[in-house]
């Protein structure tokens, strides 16, 4: 049965949408205590929304204007967004951990005139910015409070000031509602950093429905959703929305109590990050460690029949890694074993899976019909781990750019070291790095090319109208009207997307943080001992440096003291007190004993060809990550 | 009739069988408490049509199933036996993975246990004195110095013998959880242990066995427990009851305790006749893990939509309060829930 779901032509519509088919249903809750959660249903939801946005238009907002919306996860962030949805305008949001830097860039460059703001604290950092911000003209708190400082509305007098509007009959809401159309954007998110200023990615809400349509994930209003990820990322965002249009209620927590409330929400999705995944991993194995030593044993059995049975399936299924063109006989062969291995692992698999297995998915809260990974790459044996387990972890690949979904790994085509098959809609292609020439699909080519490594392009109703006032930058962002992701990739054999890593230089964290290891590279490179240095850390907890140090250096220090002397000289160069962020700093770093060659790790314009140095250096990268589980070896979803 | 010439187990394999078995009645006392049968009592609607589902119809279909495939009498007091036992432990953890209520099911498993100790002896004596009396008839005829009778009062005294385990597990379960569970653990394993034990002692010495046996023998020990599913299900329905409880009962019903049958028969029936009973419950024993994990699998897809609301109202009332009531859109109520719905919501 399909999933009953609310739609629309834009969000406004779908909210309301939503409001008819699940009225009284429960659509957020917050926790109060660990067993009391105020629930807010979806009737009452919108109907607080356009009382909202009445009094916003009440206040001056304009149809198609940009709204700040500063702060992190809660009810009334969502309120707050409904509010600025069903009066035509787009919201622009931002997470509490915003720098004053990013605040002032970001409400100036898109003309912020009215901003919602969380706390109060959040609102003292933006009191001495104002005096740069002369367009900004009213702030509203979010967070509940008895009174608020001069000049600054609360969200409950709006709302209060709204229903008075509407009980006396304002219907400017309705008629801004009527007036959106697709192109219009919903919202206008700046991504971090990357090079130098935080660019606006516009996105329409034709880009949100069109994820509404195409994401098939069988999420219905009997689920429970617990949201954990920064509301203000797309990622999130989508999984909100997603919730919203299927009925099901969504619970916010927070680090701090998520593994209480996994146990009482009993979650049945979840959109998360390779980090919670991860932290699971570690929790599960290190509770086989510490028990008894017969129930360790059962442990190890139990995963071993899981692993094997699961790959047999998996391979039966023709949802394994499909990289190279298979010969049938050699297809044939490999059908023949894994059925005879699935059929002699089944009674064994059977009981333990009972038995062991049903207990490790608790520690998940048990109800787990699905959860999806994304904003980074999960490593692969912890995908296998949870996989092999019976709680299918669905990864997916997308960019804030792209709404963000591009591919996403459903039940049916569950391919572990794939982000799975393509949306509907979308049409990827593979382009040749130096060359641009398309890789895939080629028709010349054996399989059109599947298989073939080459950057990413996307096309499909998800990609973003471009960056903000920012032709320049749209422009690059594109090649022949196609979204180009900064990302390597390829297509398999039956046709998912794999992730190979990164064409930019761009390094995503495993927290989800993006830097530019150019500028870390520069000042360690006008060190007199450092000849080259290679930043790396993508996917990793922190970064790490390769360096090769100069002759001078290599005469002058030997083994111990050069290490010692290295050390210091990276210490000093990039500290936070020479303005990088603490993630930016270098944790660990491996000596080289060649230097770099043109033509092989640098281009003939003396370019890093980074790739080819991780390539060469895998092991020794590693080394420097004893606790991680292989992260550069593979590279999957990121934002 | 089938002919052994020697005994089917000879005096190790029973001494072995009899620990294990004793393994498994000391577990299921440790995963019980006297609450489960208090609160047996307190759902007396689930538990009493359980018990009407597992004493009433379960040994008819028995009968009805030796008397339609011919079965020769040891084999049919052999099948009815089985129809008359009482629930097993594995029936609790089948009901949880086919979306079934738990703890129904651990309130019929508690209730069937103690009653089997009336209902076994007095359903064997209205079911099975028929084929008693031909086996005694025949025995005379062969010139047998004394005929047969169904043993009552030894019945009676190894049910309880077989209950004295269940009760020492309680025990356990009340000074020492830890040790408790890890009892309980056990004997969910040794289930398994027992039968592979049987089904290989028996290839070992009576290979031929397998072979000589009568398909209809195989197709008793097979349809009982699918029988016993199908009707248990369908009964419990008529009853309307939740479909979590339809399809507790239902497993209740057909995933009888084998090894109090095996501690029954040891226990109570002499060679040759000994012999010529275990064979059944052994088949049985084996066949049901296979029945009850397909038709586990069936529930768990059929169940889905209800379980589904059945939790989700849970949680709610969980976090929201006890009062709070959920309103879902009526093309969401999955069939077999729509005629509780209105029941749930007004309750």
């Amino acid at each position: 049965m399909e999933p009953l779901r609310a739609t629309g032509r834009h969000l406004a519509e779908l909210y309301g949408h939503a409001a008819e088919l699940f009225g009284d249903l429960p659509a957020f809750a917050s926790r109060k205590e660990a067993l009391s959660w105020e629930p807010v249903s979806f009737r009452e939801l919108y109907e607080r929304g356009l009382c909202l946005a009445t009094a916003l238009i009440d206040l001056g907002v304009e149809a198609r204007e940009h709204v700040g919306l500063l702060g992190d996860n809660r009810f009334e962030w969502i309120l707050a967004d409904y509010g600025v949805q069903l009066c035509g305008a787009a919201d622009v949001p931002r997470g509490r951990d915003v720098t004053d830097q990013e605040i002032a860039y970001i409400l100036e460059h898109a003309e912020v005139r009215v901003s919602f703001v969380e706390t109060r604290q959040l609102l003292k950092r933006i009191e001495p910015l104002r005096e740069k911000l002369p367009q900004l003209r009213i702030l509203i708190l979010l967070e509940p409070v008895d009174d608020a400082p001069a000049g600054v509305l609360r969200l409950a007098d709006l709302l209060g000031r709204g229903a008075e509007l509407r009980a006396r009959g304002d219907r400017r809401a309705e008629e801004r509602i009527a007036g959106i159309r697709g192109e219009d954007l919903f919202t206008l998110i700046y991504t971090s950093g990357t090079t130098g200023v935080p660019k606006g990615v516009m996105l329409t809400h034709a880009n949100m429905i069109a994820q509404m349509n195409n994401i098939r994930m069988d999420i219905r209003c009997t689920d429970r959703v617990l949201s954990i990820l920064p509301i203000w990322h797309v990622y999130e965002r989508v999984f909100e929305v997603l919730s919203i249009s299927r009925g099901c209620c969504t619970y916010y927590t927070n680090p701090r109590h998520l593994a209480e409330d996994l146990a009482n929400v009993e979650p049945t999705f979840m959109g998360s990050a390779p980090r919670l995944w991860e932290n699971l991993h570690q929790r599960i194995l290190k509770r086989a460690r510490e028990a008894h030593p017969v129930r360790r044993a059962l442990f190890h059995t139990a995963y071993f029949l899981a692993h094997h049975y699961k790959e047999s399936v998996f391979y039966l299924t023709r949802r394994h890694l499909f990289l190279k063109p298979v010969h049938p006989v050699a297809e044939a062969a490999g059908m023949v074993f894994h059925a005879l291995r699935w059929f002699l692992l089944l009674p064994w698999y059977g009981f333990f899976n009972a038995a062991v297995l049903e207990k490790l998915r608790l520690v998940v809260g048990g109800q787990f019909r699905a959860s999806v990974s994304g904003g980074g790459a999960l490593p692969r044996e912890v995908d296998q781990f949870f996989n092999y387990l019976g709680i299918p972890v669905l990864e997916g690949y997308g960019l804030t750019e792209t709404s963000p979904v591009i591919a996403v790994r459903t039940e049916k085509k569950l391919v572990i070291g794939t982000v799975g098959i393509l949306l509907p809609d979308t049409s990827v292609r593979i382009a040749d790095l130096d060359t641009g020439k398309i890789l895939y699909p080629d028709e010349s080519a054996p399989h059109l090319g599947r298989g073939r490594q080459g950057e990413i392009e996307v096309k499909g109703p998800q990609v973003m109208r471009g960056y903000y006032k920012d032709k320049e930058g749209t422009d690059r962002a594109f090649h022949d009207g196609w979204f180009r992701t900064g990302d390597l990739g390829m297509i398999t054999f039956n046709d998912c997307l794999r992730i190979v890593g990164r064409c930019k230089d761009t390094i995503v964290l495993s927290s989800g943080e993006n830097l530019e290891p150019g500028p870390i590279e520069a000042r360690l490179g006008q060190s007199n001992l450092i000849e080259h240095v290679m930043v790396v850390g993508q996917d990793r907890r922190f970064l790490t440096a390769l360096i090769v140090p100069t002759q001078q250096a290599a005469t002058e220090f030997d083994g111990k003291a050069l290490h010692d002397a290295l050390a210091q000289e990276i210490r000093e160069r990039v500290s936070t007190a020479k303005g990088f962020k603490a993630y930016e700093l270098i944790r660990d770093f491996r000596i080289l004993p060649d230097n770099f060659s043109v033509g092989d790790e640098l281009t003939n314009l003396q370019k890093l060809k980074r790739h080819v140095v991780a390539e060469k250096h895998r092991e020794l990268i590693d080394s420097m990550y004893p606790h991680e589980t292989g992260g550069s070896a593979r590279k999957g979803g990121r934002r | 009739m089938i002919e052994i010439d020697r005994e089917l187990l000879n005096a190790g394999d029973q001494a072995l069988l009899a620990i294990m078995i004793l393994i498994i009645m000391f577990g299921m006392g440790a995963s019980l408490t006297p609450r489960d049968f208090s609160d047996a009592l307190r759902r007396p609607k689930g538990v009493i049509i359980g018990f009407l589902s597992q004493f009433g119809l379960m040994p008819l279909i028995a009968l009805g199933l030796a008397l339609l495939l011919r079965l020769p009498p040891p084999q049919a007091i052999a099948l009815i036996m089985v129809g008359c036992l009482p629930g097993g432990t594995t029936s609790n953890m089948f009901a949880y993975f086919a979306r079934g209520s738990v703890a129904l099911s651990i309130s019929m498993t508690a209730a069937s246990t103690v009653l089997a100790l009336i209902m076994m002896p007095l359903l064997l004596d209205l079911y099975a004195s028929g084929f008693a009396k031909q086996i005694d008839e025949a025995m005379l005829a062969e010139g047998a110095e004394t005929g047969f009778v169904i043993p009552h009062i030894n019945i009676v005294i190894s049910l309880f013998l077989v209950l004295l385990p269940v009760g020492g597990g309680m025990i356990l379960r009340r000074f020492s959880p830890g040790w408790a569970k890890t009892a309980e653990d056990t004997a969910g394993f040794m289930a398994v242990i027992v039968i592979l034990f049987l089904l290989g002692s028996v290839a070992i010495r009576h290979g031929a066995l397998f072979v000589v046996t009568p398909w209809t023998l195989y197709a008793g020990a097979i349809t009982l427990s699918l029988a016993g599913f199908a009707f248990g299900f369908g009964f419990a329905a008529l009853w309307r009851v939740e479909p979590r409880q339809q399809r507790a009962i239902s497993l209740e019903t057909g995933i009888q305790n084998g090894p109090i049958a095996f501690a029954v028969i040891l226990l109570s029936f002499e060679e040759p006749l000994r012999s010529q009973m275990l064979w059944l419950p052994i088949l049985y024993s084996t066949s049901v893990v296979i029945t009850s994990s397909l038709v586990t699998l069936r529930f768990r897809k059929t169940g889905a939509a209800d379980d589904a609301i059945f939790r989700n109202n849970r949680v709610h009332r969980r976090l929201f309060g006890e009062t709070f009531r959920t309103a879902y859109p009526p093309s969401v109520i999955p069939r077999n829930l729509k005629r509780f719905h209105e029941s749930l919501r007004r309750d």
